[in-house]
């Protein structure tokens, strides 16, 4: 049974120093800000995490503000609209203070977590090949990867190989734009199988490549959602992400939330609930704690406190962290910080408009 | 297009200091991008130029055309320019929204990925691209210096999978010789045809059953893949641009045999990109970096 508690609680509970982290949301959507926010506040005693996740990186530019970044396992560290690379971020990995950082791609990632979600040992890929994202293992680098000894894992939550690569056993048969008789009807028209069943790259054999990876499974999974019944059933409302399936690999899922509801109000209609209630270890409600990120049909991103913010982080890393100090730091919580920080005024100037489920008259200026 | 009022436009115009005719680097790579959409492809974007591109493509030479954003929209009709794949800006209307497994799942692995549009930080005479790193790749945990690249990037994000993918690349860049290298330092994205393939080195060599087209939209000018070869050589060179300008901002011999005069955006191309795209000019306002280089002279 979902346990209802405060972010404070959830954090002190759940979250410790090198704790596996996976972020739920994406760039600007959905991202789980009231857990963020309180690591952050609770950054003198957690020191350090391991951060994952498939869709920054507005999270995890304030987390790598905080140095509360020491692993990073992701496919993308750009803001988007806002700036091109997380400053936080970047300026880390390249002073060395973020001293691991594992490269996947989106669709590695996500092919990760749909092994993930339905408990299989791994899942295949057909992208990556050819390209320096196999070629790199950072975690094998240092060691992370395999057993010890004794027949433990080295680090029971890093997969013994970053990915292995074998030859279809079905010969390409499955694969899309298929030899159906008069051709078949998807969009896509290039079709070189017949050219790649002759590679025998990898494998040194001669057949169509497949990449095969493993699972991810992380400590705890933080996501936000519209609305939580009281049982835990999570109803995430707009652009899906990499949550549904990220939530389902977690040992421990945090959803934080808008409202809290009554079961029956997400059980009249369960075909539209996105997971299950004996999925959710902890709920958290917050409303407006996906500020300053858009939580579809409830508010909007805060567009300037981006673009201001994109200001702020190219100061000195001392700078940053003392403005996150001063902004959050030194908040009580989440309520504290949106009433006194951010202001019921600006909170309400981005309530969504209806029919469009942002802000629609929102000002963009750069 | 017919919305909108000459006296609209007009007003735009005046308001922002344009013309009818004259266009900034910006608008020329998106009218560029936007004319090698074939109507009725499926066009996988990222935000910036490729979202301007393809929502221009939609509104002149593919209006059946669907757009897919990564994190999970398919075919939407966006009203406001979306800063990011997972902008809610960019679910309008959509035909379905859903997730990043089940884009890349359903959507390009499956067969609907005609057209990728992307970016990168390096490219090579091969087509390969690369946004992940510049000056050595590994962190500071394992690199034994301390301290890691010399250059972070973003990373892949969705390019390595929708260069896989995709039938068609479209890659806009700023050209600078030390961007076009003849080989990148790390190969993010095999968005051409990877290598040789007399030498066993092409992207079907490394088992990747799709693409090969690869169209690089510089700011420059417009270079497309050999298909024999599988060399990037130049197409097309923008007005005011002299082939030697082009030869000199590229780091491998290019092939300049077969190269044409680009056609300028039209009038109505202008309107399109302005008055139905951007209107705010979120992208449309910003400067290349050659043009903010120029006025800093």
């Amino acid at each position: 049974m979902a346990e209802i508690m405060t972010a404070r609680e959830a954090v002190k509970r759940y979250i410790h120093t090198g704790t596996q982290v996976c972020w739920g949301g994406f760039s600007y959507t959905r991202r789980p800000y009231t857990i963020a926010r309180e690591v952050i506040r609770q950054r003198d005693r957690i020191k350090h995490h391991f951060c994952t996740m498939n869709g920054g990186a507005s999270i995890e530019e304030a987390l790598a503000a905080n140095d509360l970044i020491s692993r990073l396992e992701t496919t993308y560290v750009g803001l988007e609209g806002i700036q091109p690379v997380a400053n936080s971020i970047r300026r880390r990995v390249q002073d060395g203070s973020i001293p691991l950082f594992e490269d996947y791609s989106n669709y590695g990632y996500a092919t990760r977590t749909i092994a993930g979600r339905f408990g299989w040992p791994f899942a295949p890929l057909m992208a990556e090949l050819g390209s320096d994202v196999p070629e790199y293992d950072v975690f094998g680098k240092a060691g992370l990867r395999g057993r010890n000894a004794d027949g433990s894992w080295i680090d029971p939550r890093i997969p013994p190989k970053k990915l292995a690569i074998i030859d279809d056993p079905f010969d390409g048969w499955g694969l899309r734009p298929h030899a159906f008789e008069g051709g078949d009807t998807t969009a896509n028209k290039t079709n070189a199988v017949d050219r790649v069943r002759e590679s025998d790259k990898y494998t040194g054999k001669k057949g169509v490549k497949v990449i095969l990876v493993p699972p991810i499974l992380p400590e705890v999974t933080v996501i936000r959602a519209q609305r939580v019944a009281v049982d835990g059933t999570v109803r995430m409302e707009g652009i899906n992400g990499p949550d549904a399936e990220q939530a389902m690999c977690a040992k421990y899922l945090i959803v934080e939330c808008e409202q809290i509801v009554p079961s029956d109000e997400l059980r009249a209609a369960p075909e539209l609930n996105h997971l299950p209630a004996h999925i959710t270890t902890v709920i958290v409600e917050q409303p407006f704690g996906g500020y300053p990120s858009a939580v579809p049909n409830y508010y909007d991103y805060d567009w300037d406190w981006w673009v201001s913010y994109g200001r702020t982080n190219r100061k000195s890393k001392e700078e940053v962290r003392d403005w996150w100090t001063k902004h959050v730091v030194e908040t009580e919580d989440d309520w504290d910080y949106l009433q006194r920080i951010v202001g019921m005024k600006r909170l309400f100037e981005l309530r969504a408009t209806p029919a469009y489920g942002y802000r629609a008259d929102l000002k963009r200026p750069m | 297009m017919e919305q909108i009022s000459e006296e609209a436009y007009d007003a735009y115009l005046k308001e922002r200091g344009l013309t009818r005719k004259q266009y900034t680097s910006m608008e020329l790579l998106a009218v560029a991008a936007a004319r090698e959409v074939p109507d009725g492809a499926f066009v996988f974007a990222g935000t910036g130029l490729p979202l301007l591109a393809s929502m221009l493509a939609q509104f002149t030479v593919a209006p059946n055309m669907t757009l897919i954003m990564e994190a999970g929209i398919v075919g939407p009709r966006v009203e406001h320019l979306p800063i990011s794949v997972s902008d809610p800006r960019g679910c309008l209307h959509s035909s379905m929204v859903s997730n990043m497994a089940d884009t890349f799942g359903t959507t390009a692995m499956r067969g609907y990925c005609t057209v990728g549009m992307l970016g990168g930080a390096e490219c090579d005479m091969y087509g390969n691209l690369n946004s992940t790193i510049i000056g050595g790749y590994w962190p500071g945990g394992v690199s034994g210096t301390g301290h890691g690249p010399h250059v972070r990037f973003a990373g892949s994000g969705g390019a390595n999978n929708i260069a896989s993918f995709a039938d068609k690349v479209l890659v806009t860049m700023v050209q600078e010789a030390r961007r076009f290298p003849e080989r990148v330092e790390y190969l993010t994205s095999v968005a051409g045809a990877r290598g040789p393939r007399e030498k066993k080195e092409s992207r079907w060599d490394y088992g990747l059953v799709r693409g090969g087209e690869l169209v690089m939209i510089s700011d420059l000018c417009i270079m497309r893949s050999n298909q024999k070869t599988g060399l990037l050589e130049l197409d097309a060179v923008f007005p005011g641009v002299s082939v030697s300008d082009v030869v000199n901002n590229t780091g491998w011999k290019l092939d300049t045999s077969r190269a044409k005069e680009f056609k300028p955006p039209t009038e109505e191309e202008l309107k399109a990109v302005r008055m139905l795209v951007d209107p705010s000019r979120i992208y449309l306002g910003r400067k290349s970096k050659r043009e903010a280089a120029a006025q800093q002279k």
